[in-house]
């Protein structure tokens, strides 16, 4: 980790503010008091807020405010949240569904963090995570209040401010700062302090029960059943690494379940719609789940429970839920629901955001990865793109001609030019000669992707050619078509990826840095163990990052993978977070074979055409989500495929490609 | 580096050499059996095994191929650090190449282990009329330089187990007084236990 400082919550000027407000709210809580006399003797309610709510599903009319508390009783402060009654229900919100979610007093001792989102539209919201690792569903404000919560809490209990996360607030923390590298993800602590957390999930009907039974049982028959399979987390505590593990896993379930709860979502999504089938699977794997206290009892049945190299995937799919499921490719007749009558896109945001769960179907590639590169602009005309394709096509003729117009005599003084030349003609005749499109003898279209080349090393003369782009450029002169259009849509690619060919490979270099943090954040014992094997470079990853998976996967997958990366949806970088995702599918198999680096080389190259892309783009997501602005953070500024910034001087200055 | 242990050895080899010379294809003729006549080009490296028995013992070879392109350079030595024997391979067609595989001879020579067993390939020997390097060329050189040197065809398969069998031999009695240099007859007799022995 970056920092390993507590920052005090006093520096904070956000906070100081929010500590005056805060007392201010006790005043106004005092009132509130009155108003709740249900509470047991003894009892102060230091907190009160109304409208605060939760979001089942992403449908506006599945929401269920409440009141949230903080009560005060002795020494001890506990949490409540108990929805209305009766309002705003609709006929698909059953008292059950209330009841499931309803908190009923939680004492603070047991809760590890609260995190804050304050997003750029919408309500701020809070996610409190127990020490076991679970979580209540995102608590939205929507009378405000976020600040005074918290500011609350500080006076009543020992809160700081992650260092990792300014976001995140550490209650209880009294550990050494070096034990919380992963505190980040707001893991729960150490084995022995993680017993006997059921009774702060206990959504039923007795609050304040304590009998773990009667917990695991309301959790049971709930949708909160996704959250109790912590009884695994007791299985081993003989062995603190692998249980450390599980929990990053189920920590990951947690986070990605919330996060697909409150990612509001262009479709509506029934609950069991892919999740439920996860659900079951799990189930099935754990016959255990049905009875955590008597597996907590039961030492001995871990190794079943817990395979470590049986099967690579199906540990991980044990233990995650997916990020949200595949939709099917975007189509014709909703593509021109996304134009207006001349053309324009109208919401790009929302068209990025539907290619993102469903890529495009091939008939559209054309038209749609114009836009995805960023070669037409989304509020352009039909007749302004097809105006800019006329002056873009006699723009690329004109540095075209600049190769096409050197002599035989000028080229044999004109080393660099054969030499590129030489190369560009090596590469393009094994470029997808499998395929229909580039195969045969004497294909044209193998003639226009070396023409494009060629003019592309003398438009960025100074990055020139190197092996790699004529992977790039394949899928897109096979989509495009034409050739014009093809060597634009590639330039806008190259500014994107123009560093990972670097002379340097430095651009290559900050993307593998980048894997290995977000591996060190998302999966620290594969981290540790890629450390002990010295494989800390990722250079295994190299291929994967370079030409963007496109000698891992079919064709037709590849370019579902490339338009699903280029809408920058969730992140810039969601290929890094893909890389992730490939690498914890396999991560037992990784770790379970002591792979070294040249076997995890190997490995890795042989993983090609066997990669299942719809699962790793959801982990990816689940991934990308999780590490929210710790994963963010662990990718540099700057990281291809990041755009450059312009300030105006060199884009590439690169030496000339010597003989050694 | 070679190591032994009851007459088990296990050589790490790199493949150097220009684009487009054939690196992949000789390493997928020796572990695969294979021929693409449009081998992709290698991205970043790939890592092949495969065992040879040669006299009394066996020898694994775990093979790096490399990325030709001269822009890849600076990540060569990850792969051939260490490494106890290299195949520098250059294209008969092709005087760059050959040019290009000078380079990585004088490379290895000052930064390489200094006991590393190299061979010089001269492939692509099936395209005898296009040929631009004369065998005689390449011989000599070699044996100035202290490699030995075989014209191969990972098309047809020529010369292929040899040159790898040829290492073999040559592991374990490496030493560096001695003279390894000494021209292998390209119609030698190909020996089969090399094929036959492969079980990895």
């Amino acid at each position: 980790m970056h920092e390993t400082d507590i920052h005090d919550l006093s520096d904070d000027a956000d906070y100081a503010a929010s500590q005056q407000q805060g007392s201010a709210s006790i005043m106004r809580s005092d009132s509130g008091r009155q108003s709740s006399s249900s509470e047991p003797d003894g009892a102060e309610v230091v907190y009160s807020k109304d409208n605060v709510t939760i979001h089942p599903s992403q449908l506006a009319s599945e929401r269920i405010s409440g009141r949230l508390k903080l009560i005060k009783q002795g020494s001890a402060l506990f949490m409540t949240w108990i929805p209305y009654k009766g309002q705003g229900s609709n006929a698909r919100l059953s008292e059950k569904d209330k009841n499931l979610y309803t908190i009923r007093a939680v004492p603070l001792t047991e809760v590890r963090s609260v995190r804050r989102h304050t997003p750029a539209f919408g309500w701020q919201y809070i996610i409190v995570v127990l020490s076991s690792g679970l979580a209540f569903p995102p608590l939205y404000f929507y009378n405000g209040g976020v600040k005074e919560f918290l500011a609350t809490i500080k006076q009543h209990v020992f809160i700081v401010r992650s260092a990792e996360d300014a976001n995140v607030f550490l209650i209880n923390d009294f550990q050494n700062p070096l034990q919380r590298t992963l505190s980040s993800l707001e893991l729960p602590r150490a084995v022995s302090v993680v017993s006997d957390q059921s009774v702060s999930i206990d959504v039923g009907e007795s609050p304040l029960d304590e009998s773990q039974e009667s917990s695991s049982r309301n959790v049971r028959d709930g949708r909160l059943s996704t959250l109790q399979y912590n009884g695994r987390t007791r299985l081993k505590p003989q062995d603190p690494a692998r249980d450390l593990s599980i929990h990053v896993l189920e920590k990951f379930s947690l986070v990605t379940k919330f996060a697909r709860e409150t990612t509001s979502q262009i479709f509506g999504e029934t609950h069991n719609n892919g999740f439920g089938a996860i659900e079951k699977r799990r189930y099935n794997h754990q016959s255990s789940i049905d009875h955590p206290e008597k597996a907590s009892n039961s030492a001995e049945k871990a190794p079943e429970l817990v395979p470590v190299a049986a099967d690579p995937l199906e540990f991980d799919e044990a233990a995650l839920i997916w990020g949200k499921p595949r939709q099917p490719p975007l189509g014709p007749e909703e593509w021109v629901s996304f134009l207006d009558s001349e053309g324009r896109v109208t919401d790009s945001k929302a068209l990025r955001k539907r290619i993102f769960y469903g890529g495009v179907e091939h008939i559209l590639r054309k038209e749609v990865w114009a836009f995805l590169l960023g070669y037409h602009a989304y509020d352009s005309t039909y007749a302004e793109r097809e105006y800019f394709s006329v002056l873009k096509k006699s723009e690329y003729e004109t540095i075209k001609n600049q190769w096409q117009s050197i002599s035989p005599e000028q080229a044999k003084r004109f080393t660099k030019f054969r030499e590129r030349k030489g190369l560009i003609d090596k590469d393009v005749v094994r470029t997808d000669r499998s395929l229909p499109f580039y195969d045969g003898d004497d294909n044209p279209n193998v003639n226009i992707l070396r023409d494009i080349l060629l003019t592309y090393s003398f438009y960025n003369f100074d990055l020139g050619y190197c092996q790699g782009m004529s992977d790039l450029l394949s899928p897109i002169l096979f989509v495009m078509g034409n050739e014009a259009d093809s060597f634009w849509c590639f330039v806008s690619l190259m500014e994107r990826l123009g560093p990972n060919f670097n002379r340097d490979q430095n651009g290559m270099h900050t993307q593998l840095f980048a894997i290995s943090k977000l591996v060190e954040l998302l999966d620290s014992p594969l981290h540790n163990y890629f450390k002990q094997q010295e494989c800390l470079n990722y250079f295994f990853c190299f291929r994967w990052v370079l030409i963007q998976f496109k000698r891992e996967f079919e064709y037709e997958k590849t370019m579902r993978l490339w338009e699903v990366l280029w809408t920058h949806y969730m992140s810039e970088h969601l290929h890094l977070y893909i890389c992730v995702a490939i690498l914890k599918r396999y991560r037992n198999k990784i770790m379970g074979e002591q792979m070294d680096f040249d076997t995890l080389l190997k490995f890795i190259n042989e993983l090609s055409g066997q990669i299942e892309l719809d699962a790793v783009i959801r982990d990816a997501e689940a991934l990308c989500i999780c590490a929210g602005e710790n994963g963010a953070a662990s990718i540099p500024p700057g990281t291809p495929p990041s755009l450059p910034i312009d300030n105006g001087l060199l884009l590439y200055s690169q030496q000339d490609d010597e003989v050694l | 580096m070679a190591t032994s242990g009851n007459k088990n050895i296990n050589a790490k080899l790199v493949l150097l050499g220009d684009v487009g010379a054939g690196k992949s294809s000789l390493v997928l003729r020796f572990v695969k059996g294979q021929f693409v006549e449009f081998q992709e080009s290698t991205i970043g490296a790939a890592f092949f095994s495969q065992t040879l028995a040669v006299n009394d013992a066996t020898v694994k070879f775990e093979i790096w191929d490399t990325a030709g392109q001269e822009r890849y350079h600076s990540l060569a030595p990850m792969y051939y650090r260490g490494a106890a024997a290299a195949i520098i391979v250059f294209d008969i067609t092709n005087q760059a190449s050959f040019e290009r595989a000078k380079k990585w001879v004088q490379e290895l020579q000052s930064q390489g282990n200094p006991n590393m067993v190299m061979a010089l390939a001269g492939n692509k020997a099936d395209l005898l009329e296009a040929r631009k390097v004369a065998a005689e060329e390449a011989q000599t050189y070699a044996q100035e330089n202290g490699l030995f040197f075989m014209e191969t065809s990972a098309k047809t398969a020529t010369n292929v187990n040899d040159i790898f069998y040829e290492i073999a031999k040559r592991l374990p009695r490496v030493q560096p007084a001695q003279n390894p240099s000494g021209m292998v007859l390209m119609d030698r007799p190909a020996e089969r236990v090399a094929s036959a022995s492969c079980c990895s």
